[in-house]
């Protein structure tokens, strides 16, 4: 911008005033800088992925819902909305559904409630050893699901399972863990939080340790004891991961499929469907019955319920996390 | 400098001819997909050994999954070279022998081995629109293996001739079995169920005519072998339990089947011919323990496999030549002799080898000619599209008959009803 060096008056420069009256109207948008260029590019990756492997095949999928589609057969053939109207007087989805809250809720609560003791523990200053417990507890979580699966078959299964013996040896009856429906939910349910329970707590240390340490100096000043100061102090400073885990925790839950057909070995989910979940549902249907379009509405009614559940699991989580103020 | 020309095109030439003169000189990969026990080791380092430019490459799933894996890359260009397909899933792709290369217009034919193998397994293979499809792999046979030592101890003979005569229908099976646990206690046979496919495959037909239609409804066959499995589940328990049956409350190839196998908590397996195998891995210390003896009705069958080339399949002269190595009459016999697999090539049913062959786990039993007799006789069943479906919903059907869930006539009620839900019929 011109600057003329006035002698004697101050050298600031003032960008407007000798500038050219715009003959177009300013652009409301500041035009892209060199840098936000650039930014685009290492966010694209991102975008790209999803575009290609997350939206794409959602519009995808809603439009499948809308036809007959078997897989080797001639061409899909468009039925509008009748996949969705039996789906609603679907018992077998209903039941899928009522199965999925069922273990989710064996699943979430003890978990989640363990991590956060374990945590408690790991925050622990006078621990020994912190490293290798901290190691130890995500094993679980990196073995493969079909080495879990058949070591958890094996504990549980009927005649010759550890657990049985256990049982007998207490003076009870053998509890058939997969035909019954409560019984394979807990099995279930028992190989899930084997997995994530240590996962969850070494989120919750770490969320922990960033809690400042003047706060619990005050809290114990003010004469609070440990449970007290835990309640007061570490679950509000926690809302945030709290309300990140149950979220995670709902969608995971909601979409457990690996433990369910692992541990039955067929797709329905036990003789009478008693540990069918949703996405095993969607599953049989459109791979084994080869049904391609029932499978995508089944698709479409887990994200709405989803979407639904984790909206209401924020909402909880806030007001949980409030409450330990007042 | 013209003859130095000459003679440098001449050594050219003659490098070349050397060259191009073996044939199948490009190496190959054959990607083969599979299950279960469908290929043995033995003969693949046998045919690498004698063709080192073949690499065999075999991805192994689970039933179900290896057909769905096939059915979903049907459709696409990556599909594999060979296919094994179970025969309960045969009915569906033979239905859509377009995804296939007809084997007839191989090189050579299929038309040309056609008759050294059992009329009925060919058939499996072949489309409705009479393309080969597929190659049968093995028979599956019936015979029932016991323990001698278990029915000894339960006073029964254990002469397998004597043994044989104990039940020459399914109900003076489930009969035999009912006794056999209240003198004992125990279990008669691993899994009841298992009756209800080996009594449904003495018919003529299961679920479909010839002509495709629909029958499992209708077909009374489907509908006795559905009660004899479910009177063996429920027979011999004490009023109000529900313990299996005259069978144990395990699962076939569970982890508890094994331990049950070792520990003789049962005494009895229905045994096609590739169950022996099973046997002897599961349980190695059994070894002379067990014999075989003739099933209930003169003859019968349960499982095997055929061999299918894709038709985007990118190896299929390859894969050709492999498959007819694989199952020729040679190979099929050194698959029996050492898997215990019965062969399909007709001719060796006459082969002394097959039938004069002992098996010393099984007490010397003549292995080769029990199944040489359970196979023929065995009807040509039609097989159909939903095959595997049916089955699978009759078989959870009889699974709660079994622990007491439902009566056997509510659970047929239902089992056609999820039948018509889940297949449109």
């Amino acid at each position: 911008m011109s600057t003329q060096a006035v002698p004697g008056k101050s050298q600031i420069k003032f960008k407007s005033s000798n500038a050219p009256i715009d003959k177009k109207p300013r652009k409301k948008i500041a035009p892209m800088r060199r840098q936000d260029r650039w930014g685009m590019l290492f966010v694209s990756p991102f975008f790209i992925v999803f575009l290609a492997f997350g939206l794409i095949p959602i519009l995808f999928t809603t439009y499948v819902a809308f036809f007959n589609w078997d897989a080797l057969g001639g061409a899909p053939e468009y039925i509008g909305f009748a996949n969705f109207k039996e789906l609603w007087s679907d018992t077998y989805f209903w039941q899928a559904l009522r199965n999925t809250f069922s273990i989710w809720f064996i699943s979430t609560v003890p978990q989640m409630t363990l991590a956060l003791g374990i945590a408690t523990l790991l925050a622990n200053p006078n621990l020994r050893a912190k490293v290798f417990w901290r190691t130890v507890l995500l094993v679980p979580n990196i073995t493969s699901v079909l080495a879990v699966a058949i070591v958890f078959q094996q504990l549980f299964g009927y005649d010759f399972g550890m657990i049985n013996l256990a049982i007998t040896w207490l003076g009870y009856h053998h509890i058939d863990w997969v035909g019954n429906q409560l019984a394979s939910h807990i099995a279930i349910a028992t190989m899930i939080n084997w997995r994530w329970f240590g996962y969850n707590s070494l989120i919750f240390l770490a969320s922990m340790q960033a809690i400042p340490r003047e706060l619990y100096e005050s809290a114990s000043l003010d004469g609070a004891n440990r449970w007290q100061q835990f309640r007061y102090v570490t679950i509000p400073q926690l809302r945030n991961t709290i309300i990140f885990m149950m979220i995670m925790g709902t969608i995971g839950g909601l979409q457990v499929f690996a433990e369910p057909l692992l541990y039955g070995g067929g797709m329905t989910g036990g003789d009478s469907r008693q540990f069918s979940t949703l996405t095993l549902y969607l599953f049989e249907q459109a791979f084994f019955n080869q049904r391609y379009g029932y499978g995508a509405v089944i698709g479409i009614a887990m994200t709405v319920i989803i979407i639904a559940i984790s909206v209401l699991n924020y909402l909880i989580g806030r007001r949980i996390a409030t409450d330990g103020t007042k | 400098m013209k003859r130095r020309i000459a003679l440098l095109i001449s050594v050219m030439v003659a490098l070349g001819a050397g060259v191009a003169a073996p044939a199948n000189a490009a190496p190959v990969t054959l990607t083969v997909w599979s299950y279960g026990n469908v290929f043995q080791t033995k003969l693949l380092n046998a045919y690498k050994a004698a063709n080192p430019t073949v690499t065999i490459k075999i991805k192994k799933s689970d039933m179900d999954s290896n057909h769905q894996n096939l059915r979903n890359a049907l459709r696409t260009n990556s599909v594999p070279d060979i296919a094994a397909l179970e025969v309960s899933y045969i009915g569906e792709f033979r239905n859509y022998d377009a995804y296939f290369k007809d084997l007839n217009t191989m090189t050579p034919s299929a038309s040309t081995i056609k008759n050294d193998f059992l009329g009925w397994r060919w058939s499996q293979g072949v489309s409705p629109a009479g393309k080969v499809i597929g190659i049968p792999t093995d028979v599956g046979g019936l015979a029932v293996a016991y323990r001698r030592d278990l029915f000894a101890a339960a006073g029964l003979p254990t002469n397998r001739t004597d043994v044989a005569k104990l039940w020459p229908t399914w109900s003076q099976f489930i009969q035999t079995g009912v006794n056999y646990k209240k003198d004992t206690g125990k279990a008669f046979i691993d899994t009841a169920g298992t009756v209800f496919a080996a009594a449904l495959n003495q018919g003529t037909q299961r679920y479909y005519t010839s002509g495709g239609s629909l029958v499992y409804r209708t077909n009374g066959s489907v509908s006795s072998a559905f009660n004899v499995a479910a009177q063996a589940v429920t027979s011999g328990n004490a009023p109000g339990k529900y313990d299996g049956g005259i069978g144990t409350k395990t699962g076939q190839f569970s982890s508890g089947w094994g331990t049950g196998l070792q520990r003789g908590t049962f005494a009895v397996v229905l045994a096609p011919a590739w169950m022996l195998d099973y046997i002897k891995q599961q349980a190695p210390r059994t070894s002379g323990k067990w014999d075989v003896a003739k099933a209930p009705g003169s003859y019968g069958n349960i499982g095997g496999s055929q061999l299918a080339i894709p038709k985007n399949a990118k190896n299929p002269q390859a894969a050709w030549d492999f498959i007819r190595w694989y199952l020729a009459p040679a190979q099929q016999l050194t698959v029996f002799k050492s898997y215990g697999q019965f062969p399909t090539i007709e001719s060796l049913y006459d082969n002394s080898s097959v039938t004069g062959y002992k098996d010393s786990f099984f007490n010397n039993a003549p292995i080769g000619s029990i199944y040489v007799a359970s196979v023929t006789g065995v009807h040509n069943i039609p097989t159909g599209k939903k095959d595997r479906i049916i089955d699978t919903t009759f078989g959870q059907a009889i699974s709660r008959v079994m622990l007491g869930k439902q009566s056997s006539s509510a659970a047929w009620t239902q089992a056609l009803a999820d039948i018509k839900k889940s297949i449109g019929q």
